[in-house]
């Protein structure tokens, strides 16, 4: 993967690296025995090889859960007298510098709309500010565990799906990023969910570079990684498309 | 004669030691999952009342490996956790087991008994049933804190599709918070536990292994507190029959 560039990326993608099994040989080379081995499997391990298509198996179990659970009418209403995050909000991404949209070498940014619609676009900034503004304060729930209180404003992607017109067949988004190969898909539930919305205002100013800038998807109802920035394409499909966290590890669904 | 009772049943023990095993691992994966952002405060707030912040839980302790292992393995080992402890007390529900847990008139009494017998304040242990006063309060106060856990955990993992539960708790944060303590009160309460099947009881490990007891060894007959006792007195020799007087024969 890219190299890191900010201390808190770390957390998602440490561990990632270690060879457990050499780990568990040097530990026998050095004279510990199967009782070292042992000690060493249950502490701070991932665990016997042997679970994890057990593991994977209890994810698609909770996907089918979260799924049940999910309701389009749950809403996300932080408490008023929860402070809101401001300049705190961290600031991730992938690349080793912070991805900005040069219009210089790539043109004019435009957000892609594709696969399963009617009308396929290209939307300039200007003609996404153009369509029905949506605008809420929202708490966002980090995979870490963090959580961060933030007003967004975009349109909803509900409206832009009317818009471009969506086949039936659409049962998955992919949210395309141009921050590396930063990509991210989504059950169309969530997608459709009336708080998911294509921000590019944050705070009541227009998205910084730190936050996603030009524009970004967000929804309270996803978990961080799932809420990919720096967009350049949404594209409805047919089958789920991974995602760059979900391919590594993290939960595809990723629901809150 | 025998002594010797079937003190816990099969559904009993099998429920234990899955219980065991699968909170240790809830335990492990749970910090490795807060070893991500060992704080509570939202971002740009502050938080009253937890003075480590920014302190990880040694890596020793943790399980999982990395953030999405941890993950993984805590939200599988979850159904299991929440199906054994459903089969449990349906079992003693179902079974009469329950009467041995919940407290009665005269539990704290009996408690602060218990507690000066074991600081040597008194002499002989206090009469008690399967079990002493103490054992009581700590066995029942488990279900609850893995009632308050389950709950705690719920709001955590689906803050908006559960929002009033989340709310319930005082918000997202909070719910973070009292999913922690929770833990940490089982971890107590686990930690005294198995000292004293060490310290006081472990005849009692036989009960859990096998099922069987023997009551000629409870502490009570032992009259045992902490290392004191911690072994039954072999049984005394029989008396030595004088030799009948040689002159007589």
């Amino acid at each position: 993967m890219s190299r890191i560039w900010l201390p808190r990326r770390r957390h998602l993608a440490e561990g990632i690296g270690v060879d457990r099994r050499a780990f568990l040989a040097a530990g026998l080379r050095a004279g510990g025995g199967a009782l070292a081995a042992l000690a060493l499997a249950g502490c701070n391990s991932k665990g016997p090889r042997g679970a994890q298509g057990t593991l994977r198996a209890a994810e698609r179990w909770n996907e089918r859960v979260e799924r049940k659970l999910f309701r389009p009418t749950a809403r996300n209403v932080p408490s008023t007298r929860a402070a809101a995050a401001g300049l705190k909000f961290p600031s991730y991404f992938i690349a080793s510098e912070m991805p900005v949209w040069d219009e210089a070498q790539r043109g004019v940014w435009r957000l892609e709309v594709s696969g399963l619609v009617d009308r396929p676009m290209r939307l300039t900034l200007d003609e996404l500010k153009a369509l029905p503004r949506s605008e809420a304060r929202l708490e966002h729930f980090c995979v870490e565990g963090w959580s961060a209180i933030a007003v967004r404003t975009g349109v909803r992607l509900s409206d832009l799906a009317r818009h471009v017109g969506i086949s039936p067949d659409t049962r998955y988004v992919d949210f395309q990023s141009f921050d590396d190969d930063y990509h991210e898909s989504w059950d169309i539930e969530s997608a459709l969910h009336p708080q998911t919305l294509i921000v590019y205002g944050q705070d009541g100013e227009m998205l910084s570079p730190e936050y996603g800038a030009p524009a970004r998807i967000y929804s309270p109802v996803k978990l961080g990684y799932k809420n990919t920035k720096y967009l350049t394409r949404i594209a409805f499909l047919a089958e789920r498309n991974g995602g760059y966290w979900s391919d590594q590890g993290y939960e595809w669904y990723g629901g809150v | 004669m025998s002594d010797v009772s079937r003190r816990h049943h099969l559904v009993v023990r099998i429920t234990h030691w899955v219980n065991a095993i699968a909170l240790t691992i809830m335990i492990g994966s749970g910090l490795r999952i807060f070893n991500a952002y060992p704080a509570f405060a939202r971002k740009g707030d502050t938080f009253c009342c937890y003075p480590f912040e920014g302190h990880k839980i040694p890596d020793w302790l943790t399980f999982g490996g990395w953030l999405a292992g941890a993950r993984n393995w805590h939200f599988a080992m979850m159904w299991v956790l929440v199906a054994n402890g459903l089969v449990y007390l349906g079992f003693i529900y179902l079974h009469g087991e329950w009467r041995d847990l919940v407290p009665r008139r005269g539990i704290v009494h009996g408690a602060w008994q218990m507690t000066k017998f074991y600081l040597a304040l008194r002499r002989d242990h206090p009469a008690q049933d399967k079990h002493n006063a103490l054992q009581r309060l700590a066995y029942f106060s488990m279900p609850i804190l893995a009632f308050v856990s389950v709950l705690s955990g719920l709001a955590i993992w689906k803050p908006v599709q559960l929002a009033p539960l989340t709310a319930l708790l005082g918000g997202f944060v909070w719910a973070r918070y009292w999913h922690f303590l929770a833990m940490i009160s089982l971890v107590i309460v686990t930690i005294g536990h198995v000292f004293m099947v060490f310290a006081v009881d472990p005849y009692a490990l036989r009960a859990i292994v096998t099922g069987r007891y023997n009551e000629s060894k409870s502490p009570q007959r032992r009259n045992a507190r902490p290392f004191v006792n911690l072994r039954a007195a072999k049984p005394p020799l029989a008396p030595a029959t004088p030799e009948p007087p040689e002159a007589n024969k």
